[in-house]
């Protein structure tokens, strides 16, 4: 009974740890995750806290759960508009990138480090995810602002490529059961099962979920327990059923937070703390779990598979699944730099030591060390390398206050929302007279309270800042509405910065004007449209912030929207020189390559040395040492 | 192509009063209409006409307005150093002091693209914005105008 107690008393006090923690990793810039892991280990066996935790059983089973939250979570806060934009190629990297990931880590693993085939496939799948939690954290938190069809790819891979990486460990592990690699067909007809079942259970039990919570009527309080549950229920059911839970419950999470739902506020605000939760406690129990000491022998395989995943594998990975796409090189390379490891390898190194194959912790220990080295130089160099690679937007300029009352809200009978502001200092409602305010349709001001004081509307002719307003609106101008009453222009980026361009015009120029300002060949566009409308044409509908489209000797560029509509259009004069066609790349790439394989080969010949003797040491205890 | 091309020390303005954008396109117009011999109307009108585009103030005080014209015979640059900052329209909304005034050949197609280019790249640096601010003399200004742009021009 005490014990029971003891535990709790010492559960949170890691918890509340690890949020002051938290607090203070801010400040340094540390990547948070790491600090998490780190207190983790301090509480454990070796650390000062001394802690033995040794239920790999009970550590998969939390850890499962964690992930599901972590994912629902991550498909809730994913807008359609952000699936559209990134799915193409977002699902290129998280089948083909996770596929070549964990094949060229297993090359390296059997070539440079001697292990077999079955242990080095299994090693290279266990790494070859990026971490959902880490990115969404990284990206959502962070606020670097990317161009918005780079973050919807790295968002949307790290969250549907889970369930990838977990189908190649399981089948790597039950390969390691028979004891020899066997590829045939039912490893395609167990994939395509997996993750059919899993898509479609994700799907039917997302609308499902949804359903219900608009149907029943329960007290508030209780509509986050529902979808919780729910999203639990849908990954534990199909995960019994032969699906991937993973993605079923990813899945799930898209199509609630795409729906209206009752007291959506409610459940994302829960879901939001429920997910930081989850990746606390993953990450205590993946540093509790750890024991140090025992890393020291794998360290040296550990670090060259790192180090070769970093560098090597990801990059190319990227590189062949982004090209098609056209991104261009900068973000194709911060992309490969984003590709984070956070708790996923570590939980995923779990299955083949339960199942009894990996009973020295080899895998476990090395997937822990490419999972520290990875997020102590990729999480902690993030900022720095966007802003040196120009994939940094400037900020967005301060969100509106803004504040979202949900009624009991009927899906059938009511579809507005009640939306409160506070009026920002340079925003347009602050410095046009409301009468000159054109509000998005259907919208309607119900309320003003000025100094604490309720205002009699009709009396208000300007709205000032520090107004609180009450507003009546439909959901689908929520985005527009928010732009009345945020800053118009962020404080902190003043200067176009090399990625907006030279120059802003306002989308609604005619392409003819312009380019007769700038001497622009038309090249047979119709001088009569407008440069917003070329852009969406030449680029598809979901063009978004950071779009560029190369036009003549010039390039147009998506400085900020209303909706999907581009506002302003930034010029850049001299544009980076960037040949689209794959062909001419890949020739530029020939001509590079000589030098980069020398580069190369002159650092594994380096590092192996030292570690083949390490790895040879560690695969065949007693031998040499002893 | 350097700066040195493009601007010339009588082109310079060190210390120009004035008190709205509206009058700093006029005095920026009869300095040019000088130089060039145009009518100062005309680049005038050039001028307001590309603003309508959207501002050519590019924030933390620099503006950058051009235009083209028919007549010239070449590209031509003015700069002028504002004693008092003016309201510009700029992206950020904050008040312009430094604006560079380019205006080209209806046929120059890529050397007003590359000079402008030029331009905005020399007065990104803020180090040569802040030499600019601090001197009042056309001679250091022309000399901080086109020995920067050699470093800028790589």
């Amino acid at each position: 009974m005490d014990y029971g107690i003891a535990w709790l008393l010492i559960g949170s006090l890691m918890l509340l740890g690890s949020i002051f923690a938290g607090l203070l990793s801010a400040r340094v810039g540390a990547p948070l995750l790491l600090v998490f892991l780190a207190i983790g280990m301090l509480a454990g066996s070796e650390g000062p806290g001394g802690l033995t935790f040794d239920d790999p059983q009970l550590a998969f089973a939390l850890g499962s759960t964690a992930l599901a939250i972590i994912l629902f979570d991550g498909g809730l806060r994913t807008p359609r508009a952000t699936i559209a934009r990134g799915l193409g190629p977002a699902l290129a990297l998280a089948t083909v990138g996770v596929v070549l990931t964990a094949g060229l880590v297993a090359a390296a693993a059997h070539y440079l480090l001697g292990f077999e085939w079955v242990l080095a496939l299994l090693l290279g799948s266990i790494v070859s995810a990026t971490d959902a939690a880490a990115v969404f954290m990284l990206l959502g938190r962070s606020g670097i602002a990317l161009r918005d069809r780079l973050r919807a790819t790295l968002e949307v891979e790290s969250g549907s490529n889970d369930p990838m990486a977990v189908f190649l460990v399981i089948t790597f592990t039950s390969m390691l059961a028979v004891g020899e690699l066997e590829f045939g067909w039912w490893v395609a007809a167990d994939f395509a099962m997996q993750m059919g079942l899993g898509g479609a259970l994700g799907a039917a039990g997302g609308f499902a979920l949804v359903w219900l919570m608009n149907r029943l009527e329960l007290s508030g309080g209780l509509y986050p327990i529902l979808a919780l549950a729910g999203a639990l229920l849908i990954f534990s059911g199909t995960q019994l059923t032969g699906g991937s839970g993973f993605l079923a419950v990813y899945i799930a999470g898209i199509v609630f937070g795409n729906r209206r739902v009752r007291a959506d506020q409610l459940v994302g605000r829960f879901l939001d703390g429920m997910s930081w939760l989850s990746q606390i406690v993953l990450f205590l129990l993946l540093g509790l779990l750890v024991t140090p000491s025992e890393l020291l022998p794998d360290l040296g395989a550990a670090l060259v598979l790192a180090f070769f995943l970093m560098l090597v594998a990801r990059p190319l990975a990227t590189l062949v699944c982004l090209t098609p796409f056209r991104f261009p090189l900068r973000e194709q390379a911060f992309s490969a730099w984003v590709g984070l490891r956070g708790a996923v390898p570590i939980f995923l190194a779990l299955f083949p030591f339960l199942e009894g194959f990996d009973s020295s912790g080899q895998a476990f220990n090395i997937a822990f060390v490419v999972v520290l080295v990875s997020l102590l130089l990729q999480g902690w160099s993030i900022p720095w390398v966007a802003r040196r690679l120009h994939v940094a937007l400037p900020p967005e300029p301060e969100p509106a206050m803004r504040l979202d009352l949900d009624l009991a809200r009927r899906t059938d009978r009511m579809d507005r929302d009640l939306i409160a502001y506070e009026v920002m200092p340079h925003s347009r409602a602050a410095d046009y007279p409301l009468a000159a305010l054109d509000l998005p349709r259907r919208t309607r001001l119900v309320a003003l309270i000025r100094d604490g004081v309720v205002q009699r509307l009709p009396e208000v002719t300007q709205l000032q800042a520090g107004d609180f307003v009450l507003t009546i609106s439909p959901p689908e101008t929520a985005a527009t509405l928010d732009r009345f009453f945020s800053r118009r222009f962020a404080s902190t980026a003043g200067l176009l910065s090399v990625d907006q361009g030279d120059f802003l015009v306002d989308a609604g120029t005619r392409l003819g004007d312009l380019c007769a300002a700038y001497g622009i060949e038309l090249a047979g566009a119709d001088p009569n449209q407008t440069v917003g409308a070329l852009m969406r044409r030449r680029l598809g509908e979901e063009l978004g912030r950071g779009d560029r489209l190369r036009f003549g000797q010039v390039e147009f560029i998506v400085v900020d929207q209303i909706g999907a509509e581009p506002k302003r259009v930034g010029i850049a004069l001299e544009p980076e020189e960037e040949d689209p066609t794959l062909l001419a790349r890949l020739r530029r790439l020939r001509l590079r390559l000589p030098a980069r394989l020398q580069r190369l080969r002159r650092r594994p010949v380096r590092v192996s040395g030292s570690e083949k003797e390490e790895s040879d040491a560690a695969s065949s205890p007693g031998s040499p040492t002893l | 192509m350097t700066l040195s091309e493009l601007i010339s020390p009588q082109a310079v303005l060190p210390s120009l009063r004035v008190t709205s954008k509206k009058q700093v396109l006029q005095e920026l117009a009869r300095k040019a209409s000088e130089l060039t011999g145009l009518p100062e109307r005309a680049v005038f009108e050039v001028l307001v006409e590309r603003e309508r585009l959207g501002t050519t103030g590019v924030g933390h005080g620099i503006a950058i307005p051009h235009g083209k014209l028919a007549a010239l015979d070449r590209l031509y640059g003015v700069f002028a150093r504002l004693e008092h900052s003016v309201d510009f329209d700029a992206i950020d909304e904050q008040p312009v002091d430094l604006i560079f005034l380019l205006l080209a050949p209806e046929t120059a197609g890529a050397d007003h693209l590359k000079a402008l280019a030029r331009v905005s790249r020399l007065l990104r640096d803020r180090g040569v914005c802040d030499k600019l601010r601090g001197t009042d003399s056309a001679d250091a200004i022309y000399a901080l105008l086109t020995e920067s742009a050699a470093s800028h021009a790589a």
